[in-house]
């Protein structure tokens, strides 16, 4: 997986293109693990409080 | 319960701040739907539109910086050691907790970085007031303005989720009746604040 899109400029040097969209699902996932993560954390904290 | 029902009310959010916070979430999720479009393959026009929101955007950013700088009370969102130690200690914040105050700074700082970078993009679209010109900056720049703008935009999905989801909870709905209506309820100040360090201003709901 790549972390940035490169190209190459007129004169053949490699330039920095922009991010790699290859990161869109890792965004994701990372909001969706934190998410998953409380949720769970809160659910076991409910069971033990009752 | 019976501080709602006899209609007192603390107020949390004023009219402006609450319409500063949702005119800059309908500006993200359109920028963020705009300037995705094309990573998710939709095709058609989104620059004009990409490029007045972000405007709309970097006006509503200064209004607030103004905003807070000179009619809030910037130490409210201030991070200190204390912060850390009354959250370990389960002890109630003032006006905001410390997940409050670090997701209203990450969400700064990713919205900051996205306003400046876009702003220097503005010089690659045809406006009203100036032609395009490609080569305002080297293309080494270019890069690392497009990476920090891409950057900005994944993590504010990231953030936006976790602020949703956060939001949602029925522990802390009271906050997000507060940022839709202002308030919240004396009883609520009571069981989520310290009223020695924020009392929020009371009045009749109306």
């Amino acid at each position: 997986m790549e972390l940035v899109r490169v190209t190459t400029d007129a004169w053949g040097r490699e330039v920095l293109e922009g991010i790699s969209w290859d990161l869109l699902p890792v965004a994701v996932a990372i909001g969706a693990f934190v998410i998953v993560a409380h949720a769970l954390w809160r659910f076991t904290r409910k069971g033990r409080k009752s | 319960m019976a501080n709602e029902e006899s209609g007192q009310r603390v107020l949390r959010h004023a009219a402006v701040d609450r319409l500063f916070h949702w005119l800059t979430a309908l500006a993200v999720l359109t920028l963020l739907a705009t300037g995705l479009s094309t990573v998710l393959g939709l095709k058609f026009s989104w620059v004009p539109i990409h490029w007045i929101t972000g405007v709309v955007l970097t006006l509503a950013v200064l209004f607030h910086l103004v905003r807070a700088a000179f009619w809030q009370k910037l130490r409210c969102m201030w991070v200190g050691v204390r912060d850390f130690r009354d959250t370990l200690a389960h002890r109630p914040p003032g006006k905001y907790s410390l997940a409050q105050k670090l997701m209203h700074h990450a969400m700064s700082v990713v919205i900051v970085t996205a306003v400046a970078t876009g702003l220097c993009m503005l010089a690659k679209v045809d406006t009203p007031w100036w032609k395009r010109n490609p080569y305002f900056f080297s293309a080494d720049a270019w890069g690392i303005i497009y990476v920090l703008h891409g950057l900005a935009a994944l993590l504010s999905i990231t953030l936006i989720m976790i602020h949703v989801y956060f939001s949602l909870l029925p522990e802390k709905r009271l906050y997000l009746r507060a940022m839709w209506r202002g308030w919240i309820t004396p009883a609520e100040l009571a069981a989520h604040h310290d009223p020695r360090r924020w009392q929020g201003q009371r009045g009749e709901r109306a």
